[in-house]
Parts: structure tokens; C-alpha cells; sequence
């Protein structure tokens, strides 16, 4: 049975139960509701419940263990003398893999299987066929393995179908058992969906914990192949294909602070004073037109602000101000990146601050307003303070947006890795030449790919300390009002 | 505790804020209507009556709080004075000095006990020096009876004192601006019985240098107050006389259900 009707089976199964468990917890008080301990519903969902949540579990471990399973029962039948000098096991299991799905297909094609693998000729003309592609020529061994991955993959599967099944059965007549007006059933229910929401949390914890577990491994590796001292240290990025290369992280960070600075510069004062006038001026008319607007910023893709950068800014930025000024004669500036990535990330401090400004008890407006200060007077010394925690923490949010962002420093401020203080030069950040770095044809395992993991894990570090920053600056202050 | 005084001498009879005729609209909704009340120097005048009569709304009117309302409209006069305050010359922001308010829940600012005073005296530069201000803010927390409990902590926040603490604050807060006419809005709801003995002690010693005006829902607090009480009923003010007159004697039929508890 493929997987997609299994889990129908299952639901089915479970929907059944649903509908059983409710009619039979009615029948056991004869149709009082009263007597139950719980609403019928409840009885119904905890029967379907037992039913789905451990066949998703059981079936979610197996297909985990499955792959292991299936690789070592390949790996069994290869000898070291199959693989290829200039290859790798890795590389030959994956050329195993796509000969099992190539038997599978020229047996759905009507070949006689037995007869085509005594004959490799045959069998190499048949897979081009039928479009798989092998790196390497099959040997027997290696047709061995493809076998062996097939037939285990095919027991595994019907192992699983017959052990999902049973499980869904078994939950069903379990809980149909359980079924008594003394049965706990919402709270059992209630148990049951404080675990789904412990699940899905911790998903999300997981996941970032993979995330930084994938990048250090990486890093590791990085720095057993290339000196701590240079990547930290040394003022100059110039990778080489050949090897050799000189990875100093600093004019990336320092590009990074850059542009970030500048961005900050205008977004800050733009996005805090439209918040001011959003949350304390405007009428609600106003506010209802212009926020979404705002918000708008947002929601552009930020290769289209690239694009801004590249086509508009740039150019008017070089025409206008550098080259009078004698600051240079490239469009590709960190002062052009600065400005659009500023414009991009003026919602994140505006919005935010607006529905923080808002937070701000109206009692401590009214107060100050009964004493005759102004509402200007209100807002500077009243106001913004109360709600300076939440709008430091927009700002660090904005911050953060502003460092891990790549494409407006693409288009707008290039990818010449220098240190310089002329905001009217070419400079790049970090994120880019992590992508530049990865895109490249250079080998997998060389320094100069593996310097994308170390940019990426220091670029984390860093938005990481912001965000901590940021927590405890909000932290600290908040309970300063009701 | 003190006992009910409900025979009083009014020391001064001159105006202060004359109303004539003041009409509040929410919206559409008519709020307080016709409303007449002369408010006298150096006494207390209370206002009572049930939730939603418009005692609030007036007292929010003598000091144009309402003009933060976008909905509110006031019609008629009323005069501080003589001078009429929602004349077009007149600054609701001036105005609002010299006619502080109290709030019904507490509601110190987020800085220290010191800055919360000095507050409305450095807006309006009442004072040159940081030996004056800090003579104002003194003298300030003295009146409200809160100097003694908090000398040694001025610069903590406003907002880590008790509920009463923080209402004695507010209270210090508006007469450090040194206004003429002190309007609280049933100042004393939020606080236990210990803490409104002691703002009402305060708000007898205020009466001597400012006019008060102070809504409540308490008659009983009502009575150990004020010389002047009015009630309020459905938007209009009904009976408006001495507090001893209004508490044993009252003249309108209203009046008399509503402090025995027959209506509100």
C-alpha cells in the first residue's frame, strides 16, 4: 500500500473511531448526557486520537530508520574494490540508488528482470532508455546492492503498512474500550493536545539547534583546514580557485556594519517619527490609509529593491552627489545599499513602534496633558520613554533584517571585499560572499567553500548577540508601567 | 478617621469658576445638559451622583480634558475668573496649568518620585535653579504627607511605591505646578480605607491655597469633604447647595432617594 493510502486508511480509521467513540460513550448512560464525566465529542476525539497519534509516531520513527536500514543492507553486498579510484562510496551508493529505481522502472516497462542483468550491455541501453542516468558503468555487485535496496525497501514498506494498520486497530479497540461514564475523557483529551503543542514548539527549538549543529560541523572543518588566525585577522578577502586563497573576514564585517549603519540612519528617524505621528496625530482615517501603506514597504521582495538600487538610485546617487563631490565614480556604492535596505526596513521600526507608542496607557497622557504640557511635551518626556524598551527592540529587530540581508548589497553595493570609509565605494557584507562563495565551481571540501560556513556561523553569532541585547533591554525596562 | 462634618463654614464666597448653561455631546449622544454651578475659592466642592450622570464629563470640561476627545463637543460658558475658557484666545495647555487634575487610578509617570514632581515645574520653567526645583519638589511631597516616606528614595520609579503612595504622587505632581483650581476624579476609588483617610486629611489642608473639585461615589466621602456638593442625575445637575443643606435637607425628591439609597 503506497504511504498516501495508508495515512487515508488511517484517518478513516480515526474518523470512524471519532463517530464510534461519541455514539457508544451516549449509549453506556442511555442517551443522558449528564452522567458522562464529559461532553460525547470528547469521547469521540479521544478514540480518534489513540488511533492516529501513534501510528504518526511509529510511522514517522520507521521512515527515519528506514533509509539507515536500506543503506546498510546495499553497503553489504559492495567491496572496496568496486568503487572507482577516482570516486567515493558515497558517490557509488548514490549510483546504487538510481539503478534500484531503474530495475523498478524497466520492470514496470515489462522487462524480464532475471534475463537483463545477466547482461550489463543490455542493461546499460535499457536504463538510458528509460532516461536514468548512471555515473558509472553497473558491475554485479553493484546490481547486488540495487536488489537488495529494492527488496528491503519493498519489505520495509510492507512492514510498515501491516504495523500502521494493526496499531490503528489496536487504538481503535482500545479506546472503544476505555469508553465508561467515569472515563476522564476531556482530560485526557486536553493531555493529549498539551503534547501536540509541546511537539510544535519544540519542532522549532529543534530546528535552529540543527541549524547552528549543521553550520559548526562545517566550521569545524573550515578551521582544521585553514588558520583561526588569518579568517579573524587579516584585512583581506581575495579567495583564489587554485588554492592559496587569503579569507579575512574583517572589510566583510566591516561592510556589513556599514551599510547596516547607514540604513539604520535613515530608517531609524523616518520609521520612529511616521510611528509618532501614526500613533499620536494622525486621525483614525488617516491612520487606517497610511499604515497598510507603510506596511506595504514590507511586503516587496527585496530583488526588487535591488533592482531600485541598481536602475535608480545608484546611477542618481553617482551623477548627483559623488562625482561633483569627488567621491568616486561607481554606482555600486555602500551609500546606495545603505539608503534602499533604510527604506526597506522603515516598516519594521515604524510598525512596531506604532503599536508599542499605543501600548502606552492613555492615563499617562491624560496625566500629563492635566498638568498643561503640550502634546509634544507629552510625547518626548512621557510617551517615548515608557515605550523606549519595545521600540529599541524594533530597532534591533530592524538590525538584524538589515545585516542578514543580501541581495539590495548585490545590486547596490557590489562585491569588491574592500575597508574603506568612503561611503561613495564599492563594498559587500558578509551574506554576499557567503552565496558568491557556495555558488562557485570550486570543490566542496576546499577552504574557500568551507569559508561560507564559518561567514555564516560568525553572521548568526552576531544577529543572536543582537537579539539577546535586545531581550534584555526589553526585559529590564518593561515593568516601569502597568 | 474623622467624623462627619456636615456643618461647615464656607470661609470665601468669591467665584471661581462660573458654568452656565455647558452642554456636552458625544457624538450624538447628550451627555450633560444645562448645566449652571458657580465653584467657590478656597473650598471643596464635591460632585455626586450615579455612574454615567456626567459629573466626570463636567469636570473634564473645567479643564478642557476634553478636548482630547475627538467626539466631544461643549456648549455654553464657563468662566475662570471672568475670563471665559473655551474663548479661542485661550490655550487649553495654559489653561490645564492652572487648573491641575488628579486622576481616578493612580497613574505616575515611568521616572523616579523626584522627576514625577518636577515634572509639570520644568515644563512650565516655574523654577531657575536645581536648588529651587528641588525647594518645589520638597515642599510639594510635604503637602501631599509623602516627603516622609520617600526622602530617602527619590530617584526610585514613581511606579514601585504602594497604590495610595503613588495617588499621594499624582497629587503632589498637579500642585507643583502651583495651580488655582485642583480637579480629582474620584481620586480615592483604587485605594484601601487608610490611604483615602489620608488623602482626604490632604485634600482638607489643600483647601486653604486651592479651590477643589473632586468627583466621588462615596457620600459619605462626599460629606467629610466638602462644603459644596452637587448631584448630578441623567446629564443634569439637580440640586447644587451646601453639603450639610444637600445631606439633611434636600430640597429635589432625587436627591433625597439617591443619598438614602433608594436610587444610583
Amino acid at each position: 500500500m503506497s504511504l498516501g493510502l495508508l495515512f487515508l486508511t488511517v484517518l478513516a480509521l480515526s474518523a470512524l473511531g471519532y463517530a464510534i467513540g461519541r455514539r457508544r460513550a451516549m449509549s453506556t448512560v442511555g442517551g443522558d448526557m449528564r452522567k458522562l464525566h464529559s461532553l460525547p465529542t470528547f469521547y469521540g476525539w479521544i478514540t480518534a486520537l489513540g488511533v492516529v497519534v501513534p501510528v504518526l509516531f511509529v510511522s514517522l520513527v520507521w521512515l527515519f530508520l528506514e533509509g539507515f536500514v536500506i543503506h546498510n543492507s546495499a553497503l553489504s553486498h559492495i567491496d572496496q574494490a568496486d568503487v572507482p579510484i577516482d570516486s567515493s562510496v558515497n558517490l557509488m551508493m548514490a549510483d546504487v540508488t538510481r539503478l534500484s529505481q531503474g530495475l523498478s522502472v524497466l520492470e514496470n516497462d515489462g522487462f524480464d528482470l532475471a534475463k537483463i542483468k545477466q547482461d550489463i550491455d543490455a542493461l546499460k541501453i535499457a536504463l538510458g532508455d528509460a532516461g536514468v542516468a548512471m555515473g558509472n558503468d553497473p558491475t554485479p555487485n553493484m546490481i547486488a546492492a540495487a536488489e537488495a535496496v529494492r527488496t528491503t525497501a519493498k519489505n520495509s514498506r510492507l512492514g510498515l503498512t501491516l504495523t500502521t494498520l494493526g496499531l490503528a486497530l489496536a487504538g481503535l479497540a482500545w479506546g472503544l474500550r476505555r469508553i465508561s461514564p467515569e472515563f476522564r475523557a476531556r482530560n485526557a483529551t486536553e493531555r493529549v493536545s498539551i503534547g501536540l503543542l509541546i511537539v510544535a514548539s519544540l519542532i522549532a527549538v529543534l530546528t535552529t539547534l540543527g541549524i547552528v549543529v549543521s553550520l559548526m560541523a562545517e566550521t569545524v572543518h573550515f578551521f582544521g583546514i585553514y588558520p583561526a588566525s588569518i579568517f579573524f585577522f587579516s584585512s583581506t578577502w581575495d579567495p583564489k580557485f587554485g588554492g592559496g586563497s587569503t579569507l579575512g573576514i574583517l572589510p566583510l564585517v566591516w561592510g556589513t556594519l556599514y551599510v547596516s549603519v547607514i540604513s539604520l540612519v535613515v530608517a531609524v528617524p523616518i520609521g520612529l517619527f511616521s510611528a509618532i505621528y501614526l500613533a499620536e496625530y494622525a486621525s483614525r482615517r488617516v491612520r487606517s490609509v497610511v499604515k497598510p501603506l507603510i506596511e506595504v514597504l514590507a511586503g516587496i521582495p527585496t530583488i526588487v529593491y535591488g533592482l531600485f538600487a541598481l536602475i535608480t538610485v545608484g546611477p542618481l546617487l553617482r551623477d548627483w552627489i559623488a562625482m561633483p563631490m569627488g567621491f568616486g565614480n561607481s554606482s555600486s556604492t555602500v551609500m546606495t545599499a545603505g539608503l534602499v535596505m533604510g527604506i526597506m526596513i522603515i516598516p519594521f521600526v515604524s510598525s512596531l513602534s506604532d503599536d508599542i507608542i499605543n501600548a502606552v496607557p492613555q492615563s499617562l497622557r491624560d496625566g500629563s496633558l492635566g498638568l498643561g504640557a503640550t502634546p509634544s511635551e507629552t510625547i518626548r518626556q512621557v510617551v517615548i520613554p515608557a515605550a523606549l524598551p519595545g521600540i529599541v527592540g524594533a530597532i534591533l529587530l530592524a538590525a538584524s533584517r538589515a545585516i542578514g540581508e543580501t541581495m539590495i548589497v548585490v545590486l547596490g553595493a557590489g562585491a569588491a571585499a574592500k575597508l574603506s570609509l568612503n561611503p561613495f565605494e564599492a563594498m559587500t557584507t558578509v551574506t554576499v560572499k557567503i552565496v558568491s562563495q557556495l555558488t562557485g565551481d570550486t570543490e566542496f571540501a576546499s577552504p574557500e567553500t568551507l569559508v561560507a560556513f564559518a561567514l555564516g556561523l560568525t553572521l548568526f553569532t552576531f544577529t543572536l548577540g543582537l537579539n539577546v541585547v535586545a531581550l534584555v533591554i526589553v526585559r529590564k525596562y518593561r515593568e516601569q508601567y502597568e | 478617621m474623622k467624623d462627619l462634618r456636615l456643618e461647615r463654614d464656607v470661609q470665601t464666597e468669591t467665584n471661581k469658576i462660573e458654568a452656565r448653561k455647558v452642554q456636552v455631546y458625544y457624538g450624538t449622544n447628550h451627555a450633560l445638559k444645562d448645566v449652571d454651578v458657580d465653584i467657590l475659592d478656597k473650598t471643596v466642592t464635591a460632585f455626586i451622583g450615579p455612574s454615567g450622570c456626567g459629573k466626570s464629563t463636567f469636570l473634564r470640561c473645567l479643564n478642557r480634558m476634553n478636548d482630547t476627545v475627538a467626539s466631544a463637543r461643549v456648549e455654553g460658558m464657563i468662566t475662570l475668573e471672568g475670563e471665559n475658557i473655551y474663548d479661542p484666545r485661550v490655550d487649553p495647555v495654559q489653561l490645564r496649568a492652572k487648573i491641575g487634575m488628579v486622576f481616578q487610578k493612580p497613574n505616575p509617570f515611568p521616572k523616579s518620585i523626584y522627576d514625577n514632581v518636577a515634572y509639570g515645574p520644568k515644563i512650565h520653567g516655574l523654577t531657575r535653579t536645581k536648588a529651587e526645583l528641588d525647594e518645589v519638589v520638597e515642599a510639594c511631597l510635604r503637602k501631599a504627607a509623602l516627603w516622609n516616606e520617600v526622602k530617602d528614595r527619590l530617584q526610585s520609579p514613581g511606579t514601585g511605591l504602594s497604590g495610595g503612595q503613588q495617588q499621594r504622587l499624582c497629587i503632589a505632581r498637579a500642585i507643583a505646578t502651583s495651580p488655582e483650581v485642583l480637579l480629582m476624579d474620584e481620586p480615592c476609588s483604587a485605594l484601601d480605607p487608610i490611604a483615602t483617610a489620608q488623602v482626604e486629611e490632604l485634600i482638607d489642608e489643600l483647601r486653604s491655597q486651592f479651590s477643589v473639585v473632586i468627583v466621588t461615589h462615596s457620600m459619605q466621602q462626599a460629606a467629610r469633604v466638602s462644603q459644596r456638593t452637587a448631584f448630578f442625575h441623567l446629564g443634569y445637575l439637580v440640586e447644587y447647595g451646601e453639603t450639610g443643606a444637600i445631606f439633611t435637607n434636600p430640597k429635589d425628591p432625587r436627591t433625597e432617594s439617591y443619598i438614602t439609597g433608594r436610587i444610583g
